[in-house]
């Protein structure tokens, strides 16, 4: 083998190693090289970037096999605790914005969140609360446990105060739903597993509010960077739902769009046609996600 | 042979048929696939190794030996009794079909 075919080998085996990266962590260990072999075998001579066909089969090979990994065990305690997951990601969003006038509730938010991905229920649970109890307080205008300047004032994420279009109650909902899930799920005395680490990046785009959809038109505008989100995870949990016939990322993707349904409901006043499309689409992705574990089998090893 | 049977997918159809001649590991699998489809079937390694995972899950398939081989792993699959079962019983159901058509007129 000459010099130049060895490094185009190396360019190529670097770039399927890349590519590999898509299927589980536990997966590519064992079997990774295995299937990088058989990919190195049936390269054409001195070819140094991945065959499309090979690397969408690859990215879709290591997706499917990441949720079949995720579809184990109990599918409505596994639901939940991803439901709730999504919703103190949302509620650690929310103070983003803030982080510079609350540093101590965003950290112990994000400290809530860590628990919660971690699987440690039981610190989650006080650490929800207490951050839980402080932002109805700030809703509220009242002051518990410390002092905050209101209304407190975002940096570049957002232009409005925080929950300056929201409502204590709202505001309430958003942590009792997880308070509600956690004490469910400790009561059960199950350990449930840890999640991914990519729901930290999530929460950047549904911390954002711009660029802001309906902002001339409407007092309630939409986040486009987090509508996008939604609909990506959303769509995710479909193809889940799709891939291994399970009900468990419905549940969860229900969980969240009872958080959703409630703001929009509270605004319905400041609603226009184009707020109901996009309550149309996350309810269409959610009836998707419960319906279609229950798709016909196409053959019977499907 | 018709694509996309009721009962097992093509691709799959091809890896349990490669299978009856004796263990395989993915790379035999895969030539075995093309010569046997005469070129038409070339499942993707992911999409390859997808299949070989599903049927070893069902139990239509089992893991027979591992080598190493340049100090990486290779698996070595083998068709399993309930494999043989739904292969040959794929094949009767897609004759039964075939011959719905192909037999001569007025038979």
């Amino acid at each position: 083998m000459t010099t130049l075919s060895r490094s185009n080998t190396r360019d190529l085996e670097r770039r399927y190693r890349r590519l590999l990266l898509a299927y589980p962590p536990t997966y590519r260990r064992a079997h990774g090289d295995e299937l990088l072999d058989l990919l190195l075998e049936d390269a054409a001579p001195g070819r140094r970037v991945p065959v499309p066909k090979e690397a969408w089969g690859l990215l879709v090979g290591g997706l499917r096999s990441r949720i079949v990994h995720q579809a184990t065990g109990s599918a409505w305690r596994d639901g939940l605790h991803l439901g709730i997951t999504a919703v103190a990601m949302v509620n650690l969003a929310a103070l983003l914005p803030y982080v510079q006038a609350l540093p101590l509730w965003t950290l112990l938010a994000a400290l809530a969140l860590l628990a919660v991905l971690r699987g440690w229920l039981r610190t989650a649970l006080p650490l929800t609360l207490l951050v839980g109890v402080k932002m109805v307080g700030i809703a509220s205008g009242r002051q518990f446990f410390d002092v905050t300047p209101l209304p407190v004032y975002p940096n570049g994420l957002s232009e409005a105060a925080l929950f300056e279009t929201s409502d204590p109650y709202l505001v309430a909902a958003s942590y009792a739903v997880v308070l509600i899930g956690l004490v469910v799920l400790t009561s059960l005395r199950r350990p449930v597993r840890a999640r991914s680490w990519w729901w930290w990046a999530a929460a950047l785009p549904a911390a954002w509010a711009g660029p802001a959809w309906l902002a001339e038109e409407f007092d309630h505008p939409v986040s486009l960077s987090r509508m996008a989100a939604e609909v990506v995870a959303l769509g995710l949990a479909v193809a889940g739902g799709y891939l291994a016939r399970d009900p468990r990322w419905a549940l969860a993707s229900g969980v969240y769009l009872l958080i959703v349904s409630s703001d929009l409901a509270f605004h319905a006043e400041q609603l226009g046609r184009q707020h109901l499309a996009y309550a149309g689409i996350l309810l269409l992705l959610v009836t998707a996600a419960a319906l279609i574990p229950f798709r016909q089998r196409r053959h019977c090893l499907d | 042979m018709p694509r996309g049977t009721s009962e097992v997918s093509e691709p799959m159809y091809f890896v349990l048929t490669a299978l009856r001649a004796g263990p395989l590991h993915g790379h035999a699998i895969s030539k075995a696939i093309k010569e046997l489809s005469r070129g038409r079937v070339q499942p993707s390694v992911g999409t390859l190794y997808g299949i070989l995972e599903r049927l070893n899950e069902r139990g239509v398939i089992a893991v027979d030996r591992e080598e190493t081989v340049n100090g990486r792993n290779r698996r070595y699959f083998r068709i399993t009794d309930d494999g043989q079962a739904l292969v040959e019983a794929e094949a009767r159901r897609m004759q039964e079909a075939a011959a719905l058509v192909l037999r001569p007129s007025g038979a």
